[in-house]
């Protein structure tokens, strides 16, 4: 098992050079530096170079590439360009941010849409079925930033129940933070709920076709024990591995919905970096995003067999 | 599924009722900002947000007035020799810092010394060391009340530039400012807030300097009396302009210093708000580059001209907001007499002459224009259907501001819808569109006259001498055409109706001493 | 008889979607970038169907013409992503050993590369146009075809028809194309068909953060975000994109599920 797990953590390496260099790149092909950004309209260009130079923008790539790959060696991602603050705690302090309204909406959307969609399978065709269909698909059919809005303009401004804009971290004071992360909670809940619903359904109505539950069924299994003992485990696993994507994948989904709330998180902080051009920042960011799509893939697939009887078997 | 939505409304009810109103807070004023400030160290790393925040806790030795000419701040007065090289300021008596310590020459003398350190890397240091507009030969310390500045020759703008926000208002902060390696710290300067909170990627938040030291009389610009009337300011970062507008509605903040025209006129009809603007002096324009094959020939960039109508291209970007105006000089500026005051009217039959003439054939011409300033990308957009309508093949290209900055810094474009930040003296706002090509690839217009009338408008200390050159400047600016000027932009600060005796200024960002909330 | 009749609505609806792209091309009621500064912002009227702009523009015109730009979008992303993909993924399967471990390890690194940098990179290499959305949404939904059909080519790599094929003498190539390749045929037209729905929905979210198809060249996604400023003052010039988005992913969905149900074998017994 440890074995295992060293080898997928080792084999994530050259998935993150191969990221960072590419990252590299890109951001140097793009027009515009932030030295540049800095002057604005009233840059000369002796500023301009002795802003670079500063910066140390002034340097040929591959040495500019190295120097920040030793340093990440070294645990130090730099500082960023914009406000010269150190990366890493930047990072860390807006991870914080975006993995707990990630998490959270992650978890009350598996929670409602597991159940939905087993519902779903079990009464296929059913009304209820149809309901669930149909809404799921609705949801699935909404862009979130839209239905974001919607939410802002409706509890925000129209009744002016909830703030606005703004964040509190959940450590200082949980009840304001529940008011601030609320609607960013159940947009994303709502939106991720729409494919976990469909694919808890379909998963289902797999596994309910099999035999060992038409074997169940006739050994006089009652339907509520088919379904909770035979049915969930097995129609869960291709869930969890879904859900297992969207966590990894969050982080460009959330952007989106960070920009809504104008919530301090990791999605945002790198659109803007990318705006602005702050290399140090953009690629932490990369470095970060990746680091998490492999850990929680990982992570799922350690934890699969727990689903997955057969996985087990083999 | 729906049982769920009912109880999650539910839930978000309660909460809601609950926690009542505990974000609105007395004695607190919060403002938003579009981006976080990039740093507290004075024009050093800076932009316009940083400015602002800035400007609340230090104050130079002169400042801008309400007329967006210079005044003494933290000088009683200032003395200008016979042959205009030395300027002498008193320091007002009873001045002290955040930190208690009094106001001496000596601290002005140890600022200017840290300015210009190239170190520090002023932005504004290479126009006071020579190799920009002048050259400082001497600052000395005549006594505790006492600054002698020694200029090597004379200029019209020596209190100009130091007056000029982006140059930290080249602001008087104590020497604890900056840590024993040299690093900055903190601001501690004179001003009537000091540094309270900075959470980064959140909110700046200042506190009321209770020991302020107010100038008598009224608040004038950025100088007069400047008394601190709340005991909070907080600076809140929101990046986006709805949700601001969505946050200034619901109480979150209290003012919007800079709405877009569109925005502002949906507020204009909202009874608890109050739009605020002023004319400033930053200029919009469609820039041309004079050297592109196309429109490098003059008859062409008239026909254009004279393809637009530009009167109505502002009344609509604006939303009937600002007033257009066709010359550099900003309408705000006492220089922009009668000989700037004509607008070129829309003239399709000249345009179509002009086309002729050029030999124009119906080759694409690309405007580049930006989102980030929504009214670069809505000119870009009439200019464009209104140059069709004249039969030339115009299109548009739509980049981040990044990138156009870096067309624009590169001359790199046939068209561009541009924005300047605002020059508070028209020589200086010839200056900025005006230079060599070759070496400062960014100057639109490269006409080697028009460069030495500027150098002697920026010596020339004459009023009448300097309107004289300005007019001329702008009649060869007309002959050759290398933008369109169109309009002066256009602060417009919303507050909510508690917040009493706010008002936008022309320098363009915003001031709360003097202003207070119930 | 329910999956018949969403069959049909989806059906429909996509059929439509194709017939007003169609149109879009060769007409609409006004010219969609024409400008119209006597007619700011009416709200919807017999002379403006679904209302005007801030530049007066006709929303109707609009729609339609977006209706076209992000139906090409989608569909050349879909078709670049599969073309791509497939090759890839059947290059990957049937090699086997360096080879598919190197492309699995690029396809890896892609997958984990969030969609908003590479797009904003490959939008600034190739010029801010629609081309640059497509290459870029389509490298970011190339790698899942990719593990699709590799997965169908191990799957069916060893089976007697492909053996026979190899034994009678076919090339490789021949043997891959006409034995192996057709397996992939189901899965990836699911895929695509839930693809079309992700780009369309990918190409509004980089609208939302200014990194979609630039405008004045109108697509929902870009209509939708230039709407926000006016969500409460002339709310109908969100809602007619959202509602298309909303329409589109719907019809999409309803037919990629009809697709999977006929072409998934595991699905055929229901």
């Amino acid at each position: 098992m440890r074995a295992y797990i060293a080898k997928r953590v080792a084999m994530t390496v050259p998935t993150l050079l191969l990221v960072s260099i590419a990252v590299f790149v890109l951001m140097r092909l793009v027009p515009g530096d932030p030295a540049q950004l800095m002057l604005g309209d009233q840059g000369d260009p002796a500023q301009l170079d002795q802003l670079r130079r500063a910066m140390g923008l002034d340097r040929s790539l591959p040495v500019q590439y190295l120097i920040w790959l030793r340093n990440v060696a070294h645990g130090d991602l730099g500082r960023s360009l914009a406000n010269d603050l150190p990366v890493l705690p930047l990072l860390v302090e807006r991870f914080q941010v975006t993995a707990g309204i990630v998490l959270v909406a992650v978890a009350i959307a598996a929670s409602i849409a597991v159940p939905a969609g087993l519902l779903a399978a079990w009464r296929q065709n059913s009304l209820a079925d149809l309901a669930i269909v149909a809404g799921s698909t609705l949801l699935l059919s909404v862009p979130s930033f839209w239905f974001g809005l919607l939410l802002l303009l409706l509890f925000g401004v129209k009744l002016g129940w909830l703030p606005v804009i703004g964040y509190v971290p959940f450590v200082e004071d949980p009840w304001r933070a529940l008011q601030y992360t609320i609607l960013p909670v159940v947009t994303l809940a709502l939106i991720e709920s729409g494919v976990i619903t469909r694919m808890a359904r379909a998963s289902t109505i797999e596994v309910l076709r099999l035999e060992y539950i038409t074997h169940a069924r006739a050994k006089g299994v009652p339907e509520s024990g088919v379904l909770w003992r035979h049915a969930l485990p097995n129609a869960f696993a291709p869930t969890w591995t879904l859900i297992g994507l969207i966590l990894g994948n969050l982080l460009g989904g959330i952007a989106v919905v960070e920009t809504v709330f104008t919530l301090p998180g990791l999605g945002r902080l790198l659109v803007d970096a990318i705006f602005a051009r702050d290399y140090p920042v953009v690629q932490g960011c990369m470095l970060l995003a990746i680091l998490v799509y492999v850990l929680v893939n990982l992570v799922i697939d350690l934890l699969y067999p727990l689903f997955d009887p057969r996985v087990t078997a083999e | 599924m729906r049982h769920w939505m009912t109880a999650a409304v539910a839930a978000t009810a309660l909460i809601a009722a609950a926690a009542g109103d505990v974000w609105a807070q007395a004695g607190t004023i919060r403002v938003r900002l579009n981006s976080d400030i990039r740093s507290t160290d004075p024009g050093t790393n800076r932009d316009e947000n940083t400015d602002a925040v800035v400007q609340h806790m230090i104050e130079g030795l002169v400042a801008f007035k309400e007329d967006a000419t210079v005044g003494p701040m933290l000088a009683e007065k200032i003395a200008v020799s016979e042959d205009a090289t030395t300027y002498t300021f008193t320091l007002r008596d009873g001045v002290t810092f955040h930190n208690g310590a009094k106001l001496t020459a000596d601290d002005v003398v140890w600022a200017w010394k840290r300015y210009a350190d190239p170190a520090t890397k002023w932005r504004c240091a290479p126009d006071f060391d020579g190799r920009g507009l002048m050259k400082v030969t001497g600052v000395e310390a005549k006594d505790p009340r006492t600054v002698v500045f020694a200029l090597a020759k004379p200029s019209a703008l020596f209190l100009t530039v130091m007056a000029r926000v982006d140059c930290g208002s080249t602001g008087i902060y104590h020497r604890d400012s900056v840590g024993p390696d040299g690093k900055w710290v903190q601001p501690i300067g004179t001003g009537p807030f000091k540094l309270g909170e900075w959470k980064r990627g959140e909110y700046v938040e200042l506190l009321r300097n209770t020991a302020y030291a107010a100038r008598p009389g009224r608040r004038d610009g950025y100088t007069g009396n400047k008394t601190p009337l709340v005991d909070r300011l907080r600076f809140v970062v929101i990046p986006d302009a709805a949700a601001a507008k969505a946050a200034l509605l619901s109480g979150s903040v209290d003012l919007l210093p800079d709405t877009n025209n569109a925005d502002a006129a949906e507020l204009r009809k909202r009874p608890e708000v109050a739009v605020h603007e002023t004319q400033t002096m930053s200029m919009s324009g469609i820039l041309f580059q004079t050297k592109d094959p196309q429109v490098g020939d003059v008859r062409l960039r008239k026909a254009i001209l004279a393809a637009l109508d530009t009167t109505e291209i502002v009344k609509a970007v604006t939303e009937g907001e600002a007033r257009p105006n066709a010359s550099p000089i900003p309408t705000a500026s006492p220089f922009h007499t009668a000989a700037h005051q004509a607008v070129p009217k829309q003239d399709l039959a000249l345009a179509k002459k002009l086309l002729a003439e050029a030999g124009y054939k119906g080759q694409a011409i690309k405007i580049v224009a930006t989102k980030r300033y929504p009214t670069s990308f809505d000119t870009a957009v009439l200019a464009q259907a209104m140059m069709q309508a004249a039969g030339i093949n115009a299109e548009i290209e739509v980049l981040d501001w990044a990138t156009m900055l870096d067309k624009y810094s590169k001359g790199d474009y046939q068209m561009m819808s541009f924005l300047y930040s605002a020059r508070l003296d028209p020589a200086l706002s010839f200056e900025m569109i005006t230079g060599p090509k070759a070496t400062q690839p960014r100057k639109v217009w490269d006409n080697p006259e028009a460069i030495a009338m500027i150098q002697d408008a920026l010596a020339v200390g004459d009023r009448a001498k300097r309107q004289a050159i300005f007019d001329q400047l702008y009649a060869r600016f007309q002959a050759d055409r290398p933008m369109i000027v169109l309009y002066n932009g256009m602060e417009t600060g919303v507050t909510r109706k508690q917040v009493k005796g706010y008002a936008s200024f022309v320098i363009g960002v915003p001031r709360l001493w003097g202003v207070s909330i119930e | 008889m329910r999956l018949r009749g969403n069959a049909l609505l989806g059906g429909m609806l996509m059929a439509l979607l194709a017939a007003v792209a169609l149109l879009a091309t060769v007409w609409t009621p006004v010219a969609p970038l024409m400008p119209n500064l006597r007619a700011r912002l009416h709200p919807p009227s017999p002379a403006f169907l679904l209302g005007t702009d801030e530049f007066g523009r006709d929303v109707l015109s609009r729609i339609m013409a977006g209706t076209a730009t992000s139906t090409l979008v989608a569909l050349l992303t879909v078709a670049f992503a599969v073309t791509a993909g497939a090759a890839l993924g059947l290059l990957a399967g049937y090699a086997r050993g360096w080879t598919d471990r190197a492309l699995m390890a690029v396809n890896d690194a892609l997958l984990a590369f969030p969609g908003i940098l590479l797009a904003l990179g490959l939008m600034a290499v190739i010029g801010p146009n629609k081309y640059g959305i497509v290459l870029a949404l389509g490298l970011a939904y190339a790698p899942s075809v990719v593990r699709v059909v590799r997965a169908t080519v191990m799957s069916v790599r060893e089976r007697e028809f492909v053996e026979a094929s190899r034994s009678m003498g076919n090339s490789e190539v021949y043997t891959v194309l006409r034995h192996v390749l057709p397996n992939c045929i189901a899965p990836l037209t699911v895929l695509a068909t839930s693809m079309f729905g992700w780009v369309v929905l990918a190409e509004s979210a980089l609208s939302f953060l200014g990194l979609g198809v630039p405008p004045p060249a109108p697509t929902w996604g870009n209509m939708l975000s230039a709407a926000r400023p006016y969500m409460e003052t002339a709310p109908w010039l969100s809602i007619a994109p959202g509602a298309c988005i909303a329409l589109t992913l719907l019809g999409v969905n309803l037919l990629g599920d009809a697709l999977r149900d006929r072409l998934d074998p595991r699905m055929a017994a229901a």
